[in-house]
């Protein structure tokens, strides 16, 4: 419809787009990932070991913060100004904080990868770095317990960017940077699973991965409870609160929620724990699964970013 | 003392001539394809003949608790000691954050400076040489009153003192500084 006011196109309430949504899941990705290697490393009995999905976990770690992160940077207006966020700080603001926890983050995942991955550098042509790992090696309990810290910060601090906004009444709720840190630990440990399958030979039956497959359920059932919390919130909060669960019934969004989200990323891992012990334990059966609950991830924090400011107050 | 700059929409008088949207592209330099303030008509309301429509203005709140100014990582958005909302250019790097985080969406990104734009009272250009802001001085019916609020002399805080006034979305607590004299023509809405 022509009106007299003039283009309506900067007034679409939809500000962050598919990029953001990706920068969330590998944020998530990653401190998930983080948390459950060095998690599953204090667990462990023999740790002298570096274990198949501390390896995992030390790969996916630092690849896909940076990944998340070069995203982030394009995505900008002024992507070669992005150092300006590097210098100025206003810690009033959610994303200031993020950006400090993520200088001191990103470094200390790549200099842990770098001690857990040491065997491995050699192998893969990086022998130069091994010199590096050996110096860092004294400080790994300290690098450690600070970046299993950090990486519970990055996992949560996505959630707080954006329910920072008041002006999105299904963003701006207290469950979020819970809902994202625990879907981001569905998404760690199911990428740990699948590098530490295919790249570093471990196999279906190891006591490890045996364990991580074992976290999944918990996982799923957590992050259902905190889906359900949200929106029972926003029913009892009423009003424009009220109207953000139309998202559930209304547009793609509603498609991606119910088959993505609910289908893929929750319904077919819980329905193949019901499948034979042999089938469910098989490679390409652990593979499958944790591919939908990487997908699932990635479906959450599409339909939380669009449908959550598709809703305004 | 400070100033409190406010701004007075009387939509009584507000024909939704556009005016003010055209004086302020013209003033601010505003690129096609992007507004610092619309005057959006709303209706008809009623029952024909006696049909009325409503005028909301859209643009900056200049609001004393800004959502984006407190999201704003690299504090580029800033209130200056007037109270206006204000942008720091160089030190924008268009994460759009203020954009999405306004909740009367009235942020953009400048397609030329590539940096976050919005409506500050033309504290740089006509307000610096003593003016009234563009649409202020443009509006053919007199239906916008700017001033320093602190000053109780002023029209601003005159009007404030006898009209009863409306500022949008105060439940958010933003404290909005564009006050809106509501339309006198009421009506049961559906």
């Amino acid at each position: 419809m022509n009106n007299i006011w003039g283009d309506m196109a900067q007034y679409d309430p939809v500000v962050w787009n598919w990029i953001i949504a990706v920068y969330l899941f590998m944020a998530g990705l990653s401190a998930g990932s983080v948390l459950i290697g060095i998690g599953m490393r204090w667990y462990s009995k023999d740790k002298q070991i570096e274990s198949a999905i501390l390896k995992a976990s030390a790969i996916i770690g630092p690849v896909a913060i940076t990944l998340g992160l070069a995203c982030l940077v394009f995505d900008l207006t002024k992507p070669f100004h992005f150092w300006l966020i590097l210098i100025n700080y206003n810690f009033d603001s959610v994303m200031a904080i993020g950006v400090a926890a993520l200088l001191a983050y990103s470094p200390l995942g790549i200099a842990y990868s770098m001690i857990v991955l040491r065997d491995e550098l050699p192998k893969w042509k990086l022998g130069f770095l091994v010199p590096i790992s050996h110096m860092l090696m004294p400080f790994r309990t300290m690098i450690e317990i600070l970046l299993f810290v950090l990486a519970v910060g990055v996992g949560a601090y996505t959630g707080f960017l954006i329910s920072a906004m008041n002006a999105y009444p299904m963003l701006n709720t207290a469950i979020l940077p819970a809902l994202f840190l625990a879907s981001g630990l569905s998404a760690g440990a199911a990428g740990n699973l699948i590098v530490a399958l295919t790249c570093f030979n471990s196999t279906s039956h190891d006591d490890d991965v045996s364990k991580l497959h074992g976290l999944d359920l918990p996982v799923i059932i957590t992050e259902m409870m905190f889906l359900v919390m949200l929106f029972t919130s926003l029913y009892f909060t009423g009003g424009a609160a009220a109207q953000a669960l139309a998202s559930l019934t209304q547009d793609i969004w509603a498609s991606v929620f119910w088959y993505g989200v609910v289908g893929i990323g929750f319904c077919i891992p819980i329905l193949s724990m019901f499948l034979p012990s042999k089938a469910r334990h098989t490679k390409a059966m652990m593979l499958t699964v944790a591919c939908c609950s990487l997908t699932g991830v990635l479906a959450l924090r599409h339909f939380i970013i669009y449908a959550g400011q598709t809703y305004i107050s | 003392m400070n100033k409190r700059y406010v701004m007075v929409h009387d939509e009584n008088k507000c024909i939704g001539c556009q005016a003010c949207n055209v004086a302020c592209r013209s003033e601010n330099d505003v690129p096609e394809g992007v507004t610092r303030i619309q005057v959006r008509v709303e209706g008809p309301f009623g029952e024909a003949p006696d049909l009325h429509f409503k005028y909301h203005r859209v643009s900056c709140q200049q609001c004393e608790d800004a959502p984006c100014v407190t999201v704003c990582p690299t504090g580029a958005a800033y209130i200056d000691e007037n109270g206006l909302v204000s942008i720091h250019n160089d030190k924008c790097i268009g994460c759009m954050y203020c954009v999405a985080a306004c909740p009367y969406k009235v942020r953009f990104i400048n397609p030329i400076t590539k940096a976050a734009d919005k409506c500050n009272f033309c504290k740089d250009t006509r307000l610096a040489r003593g003016e009234q802001p563009a649409c202020v001085t443009v509006c053919p019916t007199d239906a916008l009153y700017f001033g320093d609020a602190n000053d109780s002399n002023s029209d601003v805080a005159k009007l404030l003192n006898t009209k009863i006034t409306y500022q949008d979305k105060t439940h958010l607590g933003t404290k909005p500084r564009v006050y809106r004299v509501p339309t006198k023509r009421g009506g049961i809405q559906s």
